[in-house]
């Protein structure tokens, strides 16, 4: 036992400082999308997008719906000139319609990291979260995992994650919402206590993603539960579910 | 057929008078006709001869069949038994003797249609109810606890019946797909380089070897060489994959056992290999990596550096793996404990670590070489003691491994060429089968193309093969060692239920 705590202070600190401080994305790490060139573009860019994100109008401008989006990058390899993967990790936003950019050149980042911060802060140690997956590919049960690993340790932030959806504070939703999963997805929102918020992690459990079609039998969240958060994203990194988090808090804080 | 006809070549397993009649089909991959009659029979001879049970599905190119495949003797053996148009498809189930088949059965029969004679069902398997306590209690002064599917901490969703005393655990029952998401269906239609998007998300955490079986089964359809280069830059990318899956395999052991300082450095670990690969793809789980015919681009980061992260992973993990094996306290939770019998994981076709672990040398990047593993050796890791040490030591084992096989691919990148991807053919039409070793075992998929386009998929993955094992696996256990069990198999939910 000794040895694994010699191991431990071995290491040094490598926690993140996030959000009071930014943190760079590794590598040429594929952010959320953005549009370099709205105007003039031709109808068969749609195409190219397996999910439907991309719109092209009569007035040939493209909107881009981050919500849909899954990163694939084959509108990046199609049109370099327009599109491209963002240099962040951040992708969270209040509302379904903030998701939807390409008429601004860059949308507004929701709130800055030091009003995120800031919001933590009178409901120190005292959140709880409650996960539910509906329906994900498995991936964003790992992102969210890995935000109690020590790289991001997100509870020197007052994060703690509860079994019992009767304590929780915030649900994590992630995933399309398969019809088995309907029920079981309505029965913990109902038992947690006011106030709540309901996080959608990752673009399946924004928009349905791939899964939902026109006629399909699945669906985003929101087609269940009003959402108050979304985290788009195939899977959205550790910092943009922990980004996701916060927004959640400030709903909270607001609310007492 | 005349009697003047020379009669095909078929296997020396198979008795003559079975009527097999051996067709063409890409390397690799053995493809025998018979009739729906003689499906179970024939069946049953593979079984006897040795052979493990795969998958059962309903093809519809090149004609309406039923097929059934098998692994042996390092070939994929595809039995086709032809149904005709306008009847309802038939044979005789082959559950009631082979258990691997049971649960393949029953989707077959539930999805497509298929009425297999003698079916083997179990209640509310492929549309579950999380409500409803299908189970018989076997006795007085027992109770069913039925765990999930919403579950305590953050996993995928499923959900497990547990019978028991208060203590002992008598019985378990698995039910999977609370999560099907119909992605077979969703890729009907689509381009192969638009469906490995589809293909990439079947098991979120095994994105790289589910595309790969998919990419596979592609390139035997359209008879498409893939490039020596990319073969390895997928090989690489793979490997991480697999080291991330163990890792986290290990790090939920230590955090079940309240080993916090060993969760930690076993998180970092992962969460390195996870930085290693955005780095490498630009997505931490390689989507977007591979597509049909080789990789879509080159990582940008360099030889050295790449090699100088593997060996910094190598350092940290020997010495944490040293100490993980040396504290009492894991090894105490995880010996004797699942037992899981070699003659079981036989019978239940088990594949990846779980076979593995219980003695049971499998591992498709040996049996049925693909890609760069037809050039580099490779050491299947089996231990015997068919325990959750044992498949612990397994994971350690592979974790080397891949190791070596990263220097070794990353080394001989710059040998045959620059080539990343191969053309697919325009507007072709084929079938085939196509496989890859994720870290929870085989992946196998057919693939259907016709004019271009994916007309039909099946995917057999290994988590649902290992599942219904799962469920064998309690055989003088407590209530407490559940969740150890639980993550020495290592499955995932997502890729199961599909």
């Amino acid at each position: 036992m000794l040895g694994w705590i010699a191991r431990g202070l071995a290491q040094g600190q490598i926690t993140t400082r996030y959000p009071k401080t930014p943190e760079r994305p590794v590598g040429a790490f594929h952010g959320p999308l953005v549009v370099l060139d709205a105007s003039g573009a031709d109808r068969e860019l749609e195409w190219f997008c397996p999910t439907g994100a991309i719109t092209v109008d009569s007035r040939r401008r493209i909107t881009l719906d981050r919500g849909r989006c899954i990163q694939c990058g084959e509108c990046v390899r199609a049109a370099p000139h327009r599109f491209a993967f963002a240099q962040r990790y951040e992708t969270a936003a209040r509302h379904r319609q903030a998701l939807i950019v390409g008429t601004r050149d860059d949308p507004e980042p929701g709130e800055d990291r030091p009003a995120l911060a800031a919001r933590a802060r009178p409901l120190r140690r005292s959140i709880h979260v409650r996960h539910i997956d509906t329906g994900s590919d498995g991936a964003e049960e790992w992102e969210i995992q890995a935000l109690w690993n020590p790289y991001y340790d997100i509870q020197r932030l007052g994060f703690f994650l509860t079994a019992a959806p009767r304590h929780a504070d915030i649900l994590l939703a992630t995933g399309v919402v398969t019809p088995p999963m309907r029920a079981p997805l309505e029965r913990t929102w109902e038992v947690m206590p006011e106030p709540k918020a309901l996080v959608a992690v990752g673009t399946d459990a924004c928009s349905g993603g791939l899964s939902a079609q026109d006629g399909s039998r699945f669906s985003g969240i929101d087609a269940v539960l009003p959402v108050d958060v979304y985290v788009p994203g195939s899977p959205p990194p550790p910092i943009a579910i922990l980004e996701g988090l916060l927004l959640a808090v400030g709903l909270l804080a607001d609310s007492t | 057929m005349s009697l003047a006809q020379p009669r095909p070549e078929i296997p020396d397993y198979l008795p003559e008078h079975l009527g097999a009649v051996r067709q063409p089909g890409p390397a690799g991959e053995v493809r025998l006709q018979v009739t729906t009659l003689g499906f179970a029979r024939t069946s049953q001879m593979l079984h006897r001869a040795g052979a493990r049970f795969v998958t059962l599905l309903l093809a519809q190119g090149p004609e309406p069949a039923i097929q059934g495949a098998f692994a042996m003797r390092g070939d994929l053996v595809v039995l086709s038994a032809p149904v005709k148009a306008g009847e309802a498809p038939t044979y005789t189930a082959l559950g009631p003797w082979w258990p691997a088949a049971r649960w393949p059965e029953q989707e077959l029969a539930e999805r497509h249609g298929v009425h297999p004679v003698g079916l083997v069902a179990t209640p509310n398997l492929v549309h579950p109810e999380a409500d409803t306590l299908d189970q018989p209690i076997a006795g007085l002064d027992v109770f069913s606890l039925p765990y999930g599917p919403v579950r305590s901490g953050v996993f995928e969703a499923v959900q497990f019946l547990i019978e028991t005393g208060g203590e002992d655990v008598t019985h378990v029952a698995t039910r999977p797909f609370f999560k099907h998401r119909g992605l077979e269906q969703r890729v009907v239609g689509m381009t192969p380089t638009e469906a490995v998007h589809v293909t990439e998300r079947i098991a979120g955490i095994s994105t790289i070897a589910y595309s790969l079986a998919f990419c596979h089964a592609v390139e035997r359809a359209l008879d498409v060489d893939v490039p020596a280069r990319a073969e390895r830059w997928r090989a690489v990318h793979a490997e991480l994959e697999r080291m991330a899956n163990h890792l986290d395999v290990i790090a939920k052991q230590a955090e079940t056992a309240a080993l916090s300082v060993g969760q930690a450095r076993f998180q970092i670990l992962k969460e390195r290999v996870q930085r290693i690969r955005a780095t490498l793809t630009g997505s931490r789980f390689g989507r977007g990596a591979l597509a049909p015919g080789g990789v879509r681009s080159e990582p940008t980061i360099s030889r050295e550096e790449l090699l100088a992260e593997i060996d910094g992973l190598e350092r940290d993990l020997r010495s944490d793996r040293w100490r993980f094996l040396r504290t009492a306290s894991m090894a105490d939770r995880l010996i004797g404990t699942g037992r899981l019998p070699r003659s079981l994981a036989e019978e239940y076709a088990a594949v990846g670590p779980v076979a593995r672990g219980s003695g049971v040398s499998t591992d498709a990047r040996h049996e049925r070489p693909y890609g760069e593993y037809r050039r580099l050796g490779l050491e299947v890791v089996t231990h015997r003691e068919e325990d959750a040490m044992s498949r612990m030591l397994v994971r350690f084992g592979e974790l080397t491994e891949s190791l070596r096989i990263l220097r070794q691919a990353i080394g001989h990148l710059d040998r045959n060429g620059t080539g990343l991807s191969a053309r697919l053919p325009f507007g072709a039409t084929g079938c085939a089968f196509g496989w890859a070793e994720a870290a929870q075992g085989e992946v196998v998929m057919r693939v259907e193309m016709r004019d271009g386009l994916v007309s039909r998929l099946h995917v057999a993955s290994p988590s649902l093969r290992n599942w219904a094992l799962f469920d064998q696996a309690f055989p003088r256990d407590v209530l407490t060692d559940f969740a150890f069990i639980e993550h020495s198999f290592g499955l995932s939910p997502a890729g199961a239920d599909r």
